[in-house]
């Protein structure tokens, strides 16, 4: 009696489970409002309704519009090629501009708790700007709001905090168009009716958890034959995501024609399980990854497209963003900002700067990078 | 509390039964069972090829756990081997893309790790600084000085020659797999018949026993941290040699992982009892776990529970079993 009562209360919970299951988005997606691009390059998308401006403000900062100042960097985790990467942007940005220096220093995990120590270091010590791509956009915000409090300038960039925790945030490539770029070339090389996997780092990570969301969306609209089989986490270690791309391939067989790589860690390792597999050419590989890891892949013909923005560019616009910060070429409200040899960047979404269109690395042009 | 046995299971009328109640015994059948359960559940599972799969990737832990068990049944322990594991593949991929001898790619991090584990164990015998708050420094400086070596460049355009892991013996037998057996069995027959093997229990079960013995304890200490520094170069070649990229940062944690094979797989962590046969065991099965997670279409963030699961089964058995130990 009372086990049937168990039984059938479990099922009901399950039962519940999956109703709300079917409603939400796929896994690994968030569930921000989406907006996916058009269909075809050539229609233009609608341009989303200008917002004030949402980010924060320092209190007291000082004046040194055009004097040296110097800033601190600090990334998700140091170690990784992109990351190193943005460095060599913020350098390069440095060296043009002649009165910046920066330097980078973080986690070698990506541990939002370090990162926050290694953010409250440098309050203590004192900089001039704070850039920081963040581990987690909530849990970062209190130590953001400290450094502002205390007169110094915070911008960000790769992965945002919540808007009111830091003054801008450039943003490498929005959400949208790495989705259609990531669907468009998986629909391309598998086919439009063909089943595929996900490999991403966690499930609550923000930028592949947008990424998901907006592929969602995009391929709901414009792709809508393609299978959706299943999201698995792999952080962001090499030997895990090898294991959870090789398990994918086994347990789906000749029904999986795809897998996505969404992290610089998860594409290699997908590529290298397919290519361990001998699957080249029946399983498509399309994913986010840097260029050096991904050239044995790309050049044996096994990948076919890398999609990324140039991080080094990224590095590089939030070096100038922050300068023009500083020198109070940037203020709420401002619709664009010169970045150099990157030109005129402009302002979205309030209080982002949008680098510009994701990059596609192919066989052709993987040679040209180096990171 | 001295009844520690040094050799345990010897001739007894309900021998068979206490056989199948060893640790080795019930994860054997552990392994076995899930594979059937997940294979009615999904038959792919049982696929060769998936099976393989588990193993070979996966096998690098296996390989660190029977040194790390080793450290564990002689009363220390070593939090230090994840990071060491990662800088020894660092050394080894860059000696490979700086075109050194394949050979000498291969011994490298063999004859680095035994220095750097010696080095600790040395530390930890003479001057009596307990092996976690040690191997808790090695941990930090070999992480950091990763970071500050390389500046975090990953190593990319390794030569073919270089990934040993891809070898297949007699075309059937992937390397990885082959190394993970020879060093259970080889270290598993050590242990138990040599007499350096035997010293590891008799330190990790009574020290102060094992000395009126005429063992000497730091001596065994030193020779257990070299061997382990010896099978962590292992671990790091097969984990190095497996994928074209290696990372500049050390692999997230893995020595908990290699410390999880080596507990689930009834090494205690008060020193004394195990074998390295439940530990490749242990290590045989959390990887299969994993996988059987992705198979059963159960969300991934269960792994972790389910070690942790493990973890407290295994040593509350343990501890059970040493209060029964100590009744008799």
């Amino acid at each position: 009696m009372k086990l049937g009562l168990a039984i059938a209360l479990m099922s009901a919970t399950l039962l519940a489970g999956t109703a709300y299951a079917a409603e939400k988005r796929w896994d690994g997606a968030d569930d921000l409002p989406v907006n996916p691009l058009a269909c075809s390059a050539g229609e233009a998308s609608a341009a989303p309704a200008a917002k004030p401006y949402d980010g924060g403000q320092p209190t007291n900062a000082p004046d040194k519009a055009g004097k040296p100042i110097s800033l601190v960097d600090v990334p998700k985790l140091i170690g990784i090629g992109y990351f190193n990467a943005t460095t060599k942007g913020m350098q390069d940005a440095a060296k043009a501009l002649g009165n910046v220096a920066a330097k980078t220093d973080g986690p070698t995990e990506a541990k939002i708790d370090e990162q926050i120590k290694f953010i409250d270091n440098y309050i203590t010590s004192g900089v001039d700007g704070i850039l920081f791509a963040a581990n987690d956009p909530v849990a970062i915000a209190p130590v953001l709001k400290k450094a502002l409090s205390k007169g110094i300038h915070v911008v960000g960039y790769d992965a945002n905090s919540t808007p009111n925790a830091r003054e801008w945030f450039v943003n490498q490539a929005e959400f949208n168009g790495i989705a259609k770029a990531m669907i468009d070339s998986m629909a391309n090389e598998a086919g439009e009716d063909k089943s595929f996997a996900i490999v991403t780092s966690t499930f609550t990570t923000p930028n592949q958890a947008r990424w998901i969301a907006e592929m969602w969306a995009y391929a709901q609209k414009c792709h809508p034959k393609l299978k959706w089989l299943e999201t698995v986490e792999a952080q962001e270690d090499n030997n895990l995501s090898f294991n959870q791309a090789t398990t994918l391939i086994n347990k789906y067989g000749d029904k999986l024609s795809g897998l996505f790589g969404m992290t610089s860690v998860a594409t290699p390792a997908s590529a290298e399980a397919v290519t361990k597999a001998k699957l080249c050419g029946k399983v498509a590989v399309v994913g986010l990854a840097t260029p050096n890891a991904m050239k044995p892949y790309v050049n044996a013909d096994c990948v076919k497209s890398v999609v990324l923005w140039n991080p080094v560019d990224l590095g590089y616009a939030a070096t100038y963003v922050m300068r023009a910060v500083v020198d109070g070429k940037l203020k709420p409200g401002a619709t664009s900002v010169e970045a150099g040899k990157l030109g005129k960047l402009n302002v979205v979404n309030g209080s982002e700067i949008l680098l510009g269109a994701p990059f596609i690395f192919t066989k052709q042009n993987i040679k040209d990078f180096d990171f | 509390m001295t009844a520690t046995t040094l050799i345990h299971a010897e001739a007894s009328p309900r021998r068979l039964l206490k056989a199948l109640a060893s640790q080795e015994a019930l994860l054997a059948i552990a392994v076995i069972g899930l594979a059937i359960i997940v294979g009615l559940y999904n038959p792919r599972f049982l696929a060769m090829r998936n099976l393989s799969d588990v193993l070979l990737g996966n096998a690098y832990i296996a390989v660190a756990a029977v040194g790390m068990s080793m450290v564990i049944i002689s009363g220390n322990i070593d939090i230090s081997v994840g990071s060491l594991i990662g800088v020894l593949a660092t050394v080894s991929g860059t000696l490979a893309v700086e075109g050194a001898p394949i050979i000498v790619t291969w011994l490298a991090p063999l004859v680095v790790g035994i220095l750097v584990m010696a080095f600790q164990g040395a530390i930890i015998a003479y001057l009596r600084i307990p092996a976690i708050v040690v191997t808790l420094g090695m941990l930090s400086i070999l992480k950091g000085g990763l970071i500050g070596v390389t500046g975090g460049k990953w190593i990319t355009d390794l030569p073919d020659s270089f990934h040993l892991a891809n070898i297949e013996l007699f075309d059937a037998v992937p390397m990885p797999v082959f190394l993970m057996i020879v060093a259970t069995i080889f270290a598993a027959w050590w242990m138990r018949y040599s007499a350096p093997g035997r010293t590891i229990y008799a330190v990790g079960g009574n020290a102060e026993a094992a000395r009126l013995c005429g063992i000497s304890p730091p001596r065994a200490t030193v020779m257990v941290f070299a061997l382990h520094g010896f099978f962590a170069g292992v671990a790091a070649l097969l984990y190095a040699t497996q994928l074209r990229v290696i990372q500049s940062t050390v692999p997230p944690n893995l020595e908990l992982t290699i410390i999880t094979a080596s507990v689930v797989g009834g090494v205690s962590i008060l020193g004394g009892v195990g074998t390295v046969i439940g530990s490749t065991l242990a290590a045989i099965l959390i990887a299969e776990i994993a996988s059987a997670l992705v198979f059963t279409d159960v969300s991934p963030y269960w792994i972790r529970a389910v070690q942790g699961v493990l973890i407290l089964i295994t040593v509350i058995a343990d501890i059970l079993r040493r209060r029964r130990m100590a009744r008799a």
